[in-house]
């Protein structure tokens, strides 16, 4: 279980991203709480830090937002400085130093994923400790742990784009499902060459499952 | 995290015209792994009376055996069934005996009296009764589900209606607590017999 101080809040949280040709598919259920309270049940946990970046957040909420908050000024930054967009690399790195150089305060996991004009899509993990990793496809969050089996079986790589989306809105409501830390709606978000379309798969509209 | 949210519940019982209502979620979960999403809370004691148990699930199986066994013993030894104000005594009793190492639970009980007037209450873990004339809440939803019923209820509403009230308390109670909901199941006691009816709600 997470190290939070008393009151504060989680984002207990499933997230994960998953890389296609030309862009990427992020995905987060939208749940908050404090102890076992719902303090919001509409979170956006995808959070933009440049125009074809973004970071899903998982962990304490008030870290992961204040973190984001800085890389995203930094980003803002570079790009005045460079006259060009930031790599997902770049972004990712920013994360990295800032959740290493301050482990012992942190409580953050967080998944960075976009499009840039080097790589096209790109998927980052930074687990608790602030390691940066380069998966396929990432997953993320206290609902990860009831999910990576169906993940590592249901993924294959070459997806198209609507096969990635499939799969992310699977997973997650599988994990919405069984951990009680996750809950709500499905946000999505495409992110290719062209821009960033959002979603929002409500609990009427998830793939059917199995629930006894 | 404390006992009594190990495994999550959400139970509320409400009186209406004739008639009460009683009404549970259906997690089992631990911690938050939610285990199954069947699990039973709320047990007829009699054909007038129905107890809903929260709090710890394993406490709430062998208490809902022990009340059994209680109740068929009192049948045979009274020649009569057991009236709900007296089944909620003996469950205090019972819960009282084990006042320095106690069954981690919240009872809930609903029940016709015998001249048809409509019976309800709820106990902490060592059995002090808490008597109620409108609603008893008990749970990791507790204070969500008092603030619905405290909105939602009014006096003398007949069955249908008294159904439609404690499914919206209970739907949107267990909606704001993480470790309840999965399902729901209404039960509703009047004189003619008991309507029972399973909720579908969000399972997250």
């Amino acid at each position: 279980m997470t190290t939070l101080k008393p009151g504060e809040v989680n984002l207990g949280t499933t997230i994960m991203a998953v890389k296609f040709d030309g862009g990427v598919v992020i995905a987060a259920d939208s749940r908050t709480s404090t102890g076992t309270y719902v303090a919001n049940r509409v979170t956006d946990k995808l959070t933009k830090v440049e125009e074809r970046i973004y970071c899903c957040r998982s962990g304490s909420a008030a870290d992961t937002q204040a973190v984001a908050d800085i890389v995203k000024y930094h980003l803002d930054l570079y790009t005045s400085q460079h006259d060009e967009m930031p790599t997902v690399k770049v972004a990712a790195s920013l994360f990295q130093e800032i959740c290493y150089q301050n482990k012992n305060n942190l409580s953050a996991w967080i998944i960075v994923a976009g499009w840039d004009k080097q790589t096209g899509g790109d998927v980052f993990e930074i687990p608790i400790g602030g390691s940066l990793h380069r998966p396929e496809f990432a997953i993320a969050g206290s609902g990860s742990s009831y999910i990576s089996g169906f993940c590592d079986k249901s993924y294959r790589p070459g997806m198209s784009k609507e096969e990635c989306i499939e799969f992310a809105k699977n997973a997650v409501g599988l994990a919405i499902t069984r951990d009680g830390s996750s809950g709500g709606v499905i946000r999505l978000a495409v992110i290719t060459k062209d821009g960033v379309e959002r979603q929002v798969v409500y609990g009427n509209e998830l793939p059917t499952q199995y629930t006894g | 995290m404390s006992i009594m949210e190990y495994n999550g519940s959400a139970v509320v019982a409400m009186v209406g015209k004739n008639c009460v209502a009683i009404a549970t979620d259906k997690r089992l979960g631990q911690r938050a792994l939610t285990v199954d999403m069947g699990f039973e809370k709320v047990a007829p004691v009699t054909d007038n009376i129905y107890i809903g148990l929260a709090g710890l699930a394993t406490d709430v199986m062998t208490l809902h055996d022990r009340f059994r066994m209680r109740v068929n013993l009192y049948k045979h030894r009274e020649e009569r069934t057991i009236e709900p104000k007296t089944f909620s005594n003996m469950v205090s009793h019972m819960l009282y005996e084990r006042r320095f190492g106690p069954y981690f639970v919240e009872p809930v009980v609903a029940g016709l009296e015998k001249n048809g007037q409509p019976f309800i209450c709820s106990m902490d873990l060592i059995g002090c009764i808490n008597y109620a004339d409108d609603f008893v809440v008990a749970g990791t939803a507790a204070d969500n589900l008092f603030g619905m019923c405290e909105s939602l209820w009014e006096p003398d509403l007949g069955p249908e209606e008294l159904f439609e009230t404690v499914s919206q308390a209970m739907l949107n109670a267990v909606d704001r607590d993480s470790m309840s909901g999965w399902g729901a199941v209404v039960h509703i006691l009047t004189p003619e017999g008991v309507i029972t009816r399973e909720l579908k709600g969000r399972m997250d």
